[in-house]
Parts: C-alpha cells; sequence; structure tokens
C-alpha cells in the first residue's frame, strides 16, 4: 500500500481539533474509556420487545438512533454509499425475521450492528466474487470509494480510507467500530465473536500499521529522553 | 506512577486509566515518547473524519416499506400454519371423525381409480359397454337370418356343384363357415371385445358376398 498520506503532515493540519480528539486516544483509555463506558444504548430492551412484537414503530426508533451510525459503518466497510444503504436496509429485514432468536446475550443495538457487520462482509464476499467470475485485471479488492459530503480534512480522510483499505479485515473492522463508532471493546468482541483481549490486540495493530502508512519517514531520533 | 518509555507500547494496547495519565506526564518530559503518542492521538482524531451522521429520512421510508412487505408475507405464511393447528383446538371425538372421513375418502377414491385401471384395456383390447354389446348382439343375430335365407337359396347348388367353380364357392364357404365358429365361440368367451366383433362382421360379409356370387353365377 502506498503512502498517500505521508506528505500530508495530517498530524499538523488537524491540530486544531486535537482538544477533542485528544481526549479518545487510546484503547482503553481515559477519557474515551469514561464516554464508552456511558455509551449505553438507551431504550434497547423497550427496542428489543417492540420489534419482537411485530411494532414498526420500534424499527423506526432503532433507525432513528443508529440508523445514521450503520448507515456510516456500512458505507466505511463497503465503500459504496449504494451499497450501505442496500446493506442497512438488508439488516433491518435480517432482524425482523431473527428477532425471535434475539435471547438477549448483549445489548439489542450491539446485536443489530453484528448482523449489520455480517451482512458487510456477505457484500464484499459476493462482490468478489463476482470479481474473480468477471476476471477483471485487479489486485485491489477494496472499491473504489465514493465521493462524499466534505469534511474538515478532505485529504486526510481520502489518505485514511486508502490505508484501511490496505488493513486486514479484521483489524478494519476493530479500528472503524471502536475509532469511529465509539463501540466498546466489550461490545466490539460481542459483534465480531472474538475475545476482548483479541479486539484490543487488533486495534492496536490496525493503528501501528496505520501509523507505518500514514507518517513521514522520521529521521533518526533517540529513544530515550 | 512511575512510568517510563518501555511501557508506552502496553498502556498504547491496554493501559489502565492511571497509567495513561503516567504516560501524559512523562511524555511532557521524554521527546520519543512524546510524538509517538500525539500520533497516536492523531490517529483517534483522525478517525472522526470517517463520520458522517447526515440523517436519511429516504432511507428510513425504503426500509419501512420492505418492513411491511415481509411481516405481510410472514402473515399469510403464519396464517395456514395456524389454520393447520386449528385441528389441536376440536374435541377427541371431532378429530377422530374427521380423521375417519378423510380416510374412507382416500380408501373409496383408492378403489375407485384401481377399478377403473383393471378395466380400462389397451387399444387392442378394447372394451364394449353392456348397452352397446346387447345392440351388437342384436344386428349381428339380424344379419345372420339374412345370410341364412341366401344359404338356403344357394344350397341346390352347393350340395351338387356342376362346375369346379362352384365346387370351389363351396370349399371356400366351408372354410368361412368354420372361421365363423371359432370367431362366434371365441367372441361368446369374452362378448366385450370390440376387435372380434369385427372380425366376426369382416366373415359374415365375406360369405355374403361369396353366396352372392354363387347365386349370380346360377343366374
Amino acid at each position: 500500500m502506498g503512502t498517500v498520506g505521508l506528505t500530508l503532515h495530517w498530524e499538523h493540519r488537524i491540530s486544531s481539533v486535537a482538544g477533542e480528539g485528544g481526549r479518545r486516544v487510546d484503547s482503553s483509555g481515559i477519557a474515551a474509556g469514561q464516554n464508552r463506558e456511558q455509551n449505553t444504548f438507551p431504550d434497547d430492551a423497550a427496542m428489543a420487545a417492540g420489534c419482537l412484537a411485530g411494532d414498526l414503530g420500534a424499527y423506526e426508533r432503532l433507525y432513528r438512533l443508529q440508523g445514521a451510525r450503520m448507515r456510516n459503518l456500512a458505507r466505511n466497510l463497503l465503500g459504496s454509499q449504494t451499497d450501505a444503504e442496500d446493506a442497512v436496509q438488508d439488516t433491518f429485514l435480517k432482524i425482523q425475521r431473527g428477532i425471535g432468536s434475539f435471547r438477549g446475550q448483549s445489548a439489542f443495538v450491539t446485536w443489530a450492528f453484528r448482523i449489520l457487520v455480517n451482512t458487510c462482509h456477505d457484500v464484499r464476499r459476493s462482490r468478489m466474487r463476482r470479481k474473480e467470475q468477471s476476471q477483471e485485471n485487479s489486485s485491489e479488492m477494496f472499491p473504489q470509494l465514493e465521493p462524499r459530503a466534505p469534511g474538515a480534512h478532505p485529504s486526510l480522510r481520502m489518505a485514511l480510507e486508502r490505508a484501511l483499505a490496505a488493513l486486514t479485515r479484521h483489524q478494519r473492522d476493530v479500528f472503524l467500530l471502536y475509532e469511529v463508532e465509539g463501540f466498546r471493546h466489550a461490545e466490539i468482541a460481542t459483534m465480531l465473536e472474538i475475545s476482548e483481549t483479541a479486539s484490543k490486540n487488533t486495534l492496536f495493530q490496525a493503528k501501528k500499521n496505520l501509523r507505518g502508512m500514514l507518517e513521514p519517514p522520521r529521521s533518526t531520533e533517540a529513544g530515550g529522553q | 506512577m512511575n512510568i517510563s518509555c518501555d511501557d508506552r507500547e502496553r498502556i498504547f494496547l491496554d493501559g489502565t486509566a492511571e497509567e495513561w495519565a503516567g504516560l501524559e506526564q512523562h511524555a511532557a518530559t521524554c521527546c520519543a515518547c512524546a510524538e509517538e503518542l500525539r500520533a497516536w492521538k492523531a490517529l483517534s482524531t483522525a478517525a472522526h473524519e470517517l463520520r458522517d451522521y447526515r440523517e436519511d429520512h429516504h432511507l428510513w421510508m425504503k426500509i419501512e416499506h420492505s418492513l411491511k412487505e415481509q411481516q405481510r408475507q410472514h402473515h399469510v405464511q403464519r396464517g395456514f400454519w395456524e389454520k393447520l393447528r386449528a385441528w389441536g383446538d376440536l374435541a377427541l371425538g371431532w378429530r377422530t371423525a374427521l380423521a375417519g372421513a378423510l380416510v374412507l375418502i382416500l380408501a373409496l377414491s383408492g378403489v375407485y381409480v384401481v377399478r377403473r385401471q383393471t378395466n380400462g384395456g389397451t387399444g387392442q383390447d378394447r372394451l364394449l359397454k353392456n348397452s352397446a354389446l346387447a345392440e351388437v348382439e342384436r344386428a349381428e343375430r339380424d344379419y345372420m337370418k339374412a345370410i341364412d335365407k341366401l344359404d338356403e337359396e344357394a344350397k341346390p347348388e352347393l350340395d351338387s356343384p356342376t362346375t369346379p367353380l362352384m365346387a370351389s364357392y363351396k370349399e371356400k364357404l366351408v372354410v368361412l363357415d368354420s372361421a365363423i365358429d371359432e370367431l362366434r365361440m371365441e367372441a361368446g368367451r369374452n362378448p366385450s371385445n370390440a376387435h372380434l366383433r369385427y372380425e366376426l362382421l369382416a366373415m359374415y360379409q365375406e360369405k355374403q358376398q361369396t353366396l352372392q356370387d354363387v347365386l349370380e353365377t346360377k343366374r
């Protein structure tokens, strides 16, 4: 993977938001950890009960509370707004079909996101199969990213998207769920069916790899003080 | 808390709140750790660039529509199974009676089908219905009476044939009578066989023609 972001010196360009962003720096850090602990899902049990009873209002509530986040995660996993919307729609249909099997081992929202992540993986797998069948001569498995609403740092976002595409699937999933969507490791572990420790390790590896891809090569520095 | 550079990666991986605070303190006096910490934080901040949480009511409308459609299909399927399950609400006596009636209907249908297959012959072995058979036999009797009349008229010539032609007619009629007797015996054993009846009719026609030829020759 190229080092598209290396020349951006992006760590300096985002200094204006570092005050806010600086609070979420770690794998289980101070501020981030505290924020994540508070990140319980309001109305979770009521939503699950409503969905189980076939109340469309409960599904609408789920969409109102989590729809944007679901769409954003799917978009980052699939690289396409259209595919992301299809995946979210498919997820809601799967929730409706499978709500009878939800036993409350995890939060309802966590369960919904687990379905979404699996749906996105299915979409990617079928996309890859189609690609193999059509014998398109491309080694790039991550799709061409569609343009989206300009953020504060479009160049940084693009560099990050390209770097994410070079990560392993698990590293990408964990990074997006933890750093972008703000889930806790316990929730990510449930969603991806891995242990909490594996989630932490994967995030650490993902960030190390991303740093290697995005950072400009540094001049030799002393390791100590 | 006493934190050194060696602790940095471990804290990045799974540090407690106190350890992070300690690392921040340590980074204030350590350039390398300060740089690593800044880069680590910057990645988290950069991740915010991948957030796009705009509302999309249009997508909800699509989802709602497909949820309603799936719900409707589910109700249709469930309706069938619930009707089937309604059997369980009936009293045992009624259930037994209905099951018995069902078995009886099935048995009768089976018998009917088997009988139809047994009676239904092949094309070669076509059957005549009882009413049609009576009609054929009546016509056959009338035909035989008419032939017998011809036979009586030709009898003097045939009893003492004067020409070789008449002698050959006589022989032919003997052969025909023998074949007719054989076919009639066969038809008596299997009266519904239409094929035998056609054969018999052909023989009668041949005998009639031969007798007419005899009478013609006599004149």
